[in-house]
């Protein structure tokens, strides 16, 4: 029975000595000086220092959740740091470069759009049926072409999964801060068939792209142009698409979230969300539900960002294919009931190694894709201050 | 032997058109096949009705076409009409039918009948016969180019003798929907499903209006 | 251990090594597969390959394939005509363009070239062959109708009249 009055509470952390957890943390902080200052890259002092303060904070996170057996409150400062710093580094660039957020139709034929992975799915079907990719990129021209970010969305789906979505997504940032903002939320009563949405909105524009040879998301739907770019509306359907896009930002990704502490345009509406859901079937990472502990108080479900958990799911120890792995359950569950696992393994026998070799892969990934882009905005912020 | 060539040439643009129509049609099929029960017969029967009535579609808008000249010189503008409104149609009875497969799979998803739209009051029709009649309707580029072929034929039964064939070929490529009924089935696939057919009815009904109105909803 | 948890830490173990050669081997592997399946951007953006250029003193006109759209994509079968370099056009262009190489003259194309590369550009194309649309004070419309700088280059795009 989900505890309404329940606030979700850390659980007893089992707290390592701050010996022990620089010891552990020493990978990760190599592994961040390599990323950082590996020959060749950030040679400026403003790249230098935005690197030298990204590697730091990267590092000194880890060391927390080292230090302090808890994932999820060190892991959200990392992502809701992403989430506003890359829009900043991401829009100076563009203002930069064409002096506008809106895409010129120019940009679209020389192929020069900046790829984006919320399409992916919607573009397999197409690419399938007549080898054409519907979005205006280049496969080849450069490192962000099409070609390069399909490369690095496979290599990081690999390691992390459904787990992007906790520790890669550039968007979902945004909604977790909104949703970390008030201390209770307002809106507890959620229908639990609204999970199923971001599965249709999947089916449906998977379908429709192909019918129509749109990325029917990319024009009707994404709220993220609000923050990013957006087709320079030319028509009056144009000015509609861009009047639902800031709807969509505006009750998703703001309001939604201040009201409901969940992260609601993810939960909702995602369909990249939904289709990386299905990588979960491949990880070797989980979260279970130890059933010889729970006492069925609901506090995981409460804790939960993405209703990855229901009553149902519960009482089969566990999670649903929406899991992201962002360690809200494990934290928040008073009889360490929600438990880190690797698929095979018995039950609950050394969750926190499990959890130490998922945040060792999910950390390094963080640290190359999501630091560099922290990175990048520290920079664009170094330069207005400069 | 000119009649077979004419026949197979029918047969040739339908094989040819039908991917479009397989793209054309999934909006509509694809959801609303995975919210009925699982069972090779059972999606046989719905894709039966489906292209039984998509086949009648055809069959009556040539055939009073035909006689009314107007295959080939149907101006643009009257096709956008007619085509802005069998979408707001096919948005309302998208709509209905998804609020329809409520009643199929309410605790023990037992039912053995298609998924019919009305009440038991009135006649209930198939979902699936409407839905194939509506897209039967839909003035895809290869059936406007059939349309021009057939109407260069000598009479209405060679027109909609090449209809068939046509539809045929076009029936080919719908053979793997069938594979659709191999998903399993539960609370969850058809809610998946009742959920998408709805949001593509919201875009159907959105594309409709924009074409009533003379205007275009999406695109380069 | 059982097989299966050996299984299982292999897999996990065998995650943290991805993470480890994500960067340095992984993400380009996996970028050159993609390169090699030989995908193509939609041509409706990119205006489809080039099919020959025609010198005209200090420019060229290069044409493209025919655009046609696929499945039910709205826009028109095109053309699209690049004219380049744009700096060596004069500032008034009427050129008279064998689009299909039959030798026969198919469109005028009309446009002035202003001095500021920003400022908006507008065509008026004749059809002076039935299979290609004309076009009045065109700008940037649609994608199968347009005229753009893009680069050193100016595209027109003629629709194609309905077949």
């Amino acid at each position: 029975m989900a505890c309404k009055a329940c606030t979700p509470r850390l659980a007893p952390a089992a707290p390592r000595s701050t010996f022990r957890a620089l010891l552990l943390t020493l990978p990760i902080a190599v592994w961040s000086l390599l990323m950082f200052f590996h020959p060749g890259v950030n040679t400026d002092p403003k790249s230098r220092i935005a690197a030298t303060v990204t590697a730091v904070f990267m590092t000194v996170l880890f060391f927390m959740m080292m230090r302090t057996g808890k994932t999820y409150r060190w892991r959200r400062y990392f992502f809701v740091t992403l989430g506003f710093l890359f829009p900043v580094g991401f829009i100076y660039n563009l203002i930069l470069v064409r002096g506008t957020m809106g895409i010129p139709i120019e940009e679209m034929i020389a192929g020069r759009t900046p790829f984006c992975f919320l399409p992916i799915p919607l573009l397999i079907l197409p690419a399938a049926l007549t080898k054409t990719i519907i979005f205006p990129g280049s496969i080849t021209a450069s490192r962000y072409a099409i070609a390069g970010m399909m490369g690095l969305w496979l290599a990081i789906t690999l390691v992390l999964g459904k787990g992007w979505c906790a520790y890669a997504c550039f968007f979902g940032g945004i909604e977790e801060g909104m949703a970390a903002v008030p201390k209770r939320a307002r809106i507890r009563k959620i229908d639990p068939r609204l999970r199923y949405l971001p599965w249709a909105v999947l089916l449906a524009t998977m379908l429709l792209s192909l019918a129509l040879f749109d990325s029917v998301y990319c024009t009707w739907l994404c709220p993220f142009k609000a923050v990013t770019e957006y087709v320079t509306a030319r028509s009056t359907i144009g000015i509609i698409q861009n009047g639902v896009f800031i709807l969509l930002f505006a009750a998703l990704v703001v309001v939604l979230p201040l009201l409901t502490k969940k992260r609601t345009q993810c939960s909702f509406l995602c369909p990249f969300g939904a289709f990386q859901s299905i990588f979960n079937k491949i990880s070797a990472f989980e979260v279970k539900i130890d059933r010889t502990r729970c006492k069925s108080c609901g506090v995981c479900q409460n804790a939960c960002p993405n209703f990855s958990l229901s009553k149902e799911s519960i009482a089969q120890g566990e999670t649903l294919l929406s899991c992201m792995k962002c360690g809200a359950c494990v934290d928040a569950c008073p009889h360490q009931a929600a438990v880190w696992h690797i698929k095979g393994t018995e039950l609950a026998w050394k969750p926190e190694r499990a959890r130490l070799m998922f945040l060792y892969a999910a950390w390094a990934a963080a640290v190359m894709f999501g630091g560099s882009i922290i990175a990048q905005g520290l920079v664009t912020i170094l330069h207005f201050l400069a | 032997m000119v009649i077979f060539a004419v026949f197979g040439e029918a047969l040739t643009l339908g094989l040819v058109s039908g991917p479009a129509c397989m793209a054309a049609c999934g909006p509509v099929l694809v959801p609303s096949l995975l919210s009925e029960q699982t069972g090779f017969r059972r999606h046989l029967r719905f894709l039966s009705a489906f292209l039984g009535a998509r086949l009648l579609g055809y069959l009556l808008f040539a055939a009073v076409a035909w006689e009314i000249g107007a295959l080939v010189s149907m101006p643009l503008g009257s096709r956008v009409l007619l085509m802005g409104a069998v979408n707001v149609l096919l948005a309302c009875v998208l709509f209905w039918y998804a609020y329809s497969a409520r009643q199929i799979c309410g605790s023990s998803c037992s039912s053995s009948k298609l998924v019919k739209i009305g009440t038991t009051k009135e006649s209930r029709v198939a979902g699936a016969a409407v839905l194939g009649f509506l897209t039967g309707f839909s003035l895809c580029p290869p059936f406007v180019a059939a349309g021009v072929r057939a109407a260069e034929l000598g009479s209405v039964t060679q027109a909609l003798l090449f209809f068939i064939f046509f539809f045929v070929g076009t029936s080919v490529w719908f053979v793997p929907f069938i594979g659709i009924s191999c998903v399993a089935r539960n609370q969850a696939v058809i809610t998946v499903a009742r959920m998408a057919m709805a949001l593509i009815a919201l875009y159907y009904l959105f594309l409709g209006i924009a074409m009533l109105m003379g205007r275009k909803a999406y695109g380069l | 251990m059982t097989m299966r948890a050996k299984l299982g830490y292999t897999a996990a173990a065998l995650t943290m090594l991805a993470a480890l050669l994500t960067p340095f081997l992984l993400i380009g592997s996996f970028a050159k597969g993609f390169a090699a399946l030989g995908l193509h951007v939609d041509e409706m953006y990119s205006g489809g390959p080039k099919l020959r250029t025609v010198q005209n003193g200090t420019y060229s006109i290069t044409i493209h394939k025919p655009v046609s759209p696929h499945m039910f994509q709205s826009g028109k079968p095109f053309v699209q005509l690049d004219w380049s370099p744009a700096s060596a056009l004069p500032q008034h262009v009427s050129d008279v363009v064998d689009v299909d190489g039959d030798g026969q003259p198919d469109i005028r194309v009309v446009f002035d070239v202003p001095r500021n590369p920003k400022a908006p550009l507008r065509v008026n194309v004749e059809s002076l062959n039935p299979r290609y649309d004309a076009m009045q004070n065109a700008g940037k419309d649609k994608f199968s109708r347009l005229i753009a700088r893009v680069d050193n280059a100016i595209l027109v795009r003629v629709p194609l009249a309905n077949q």
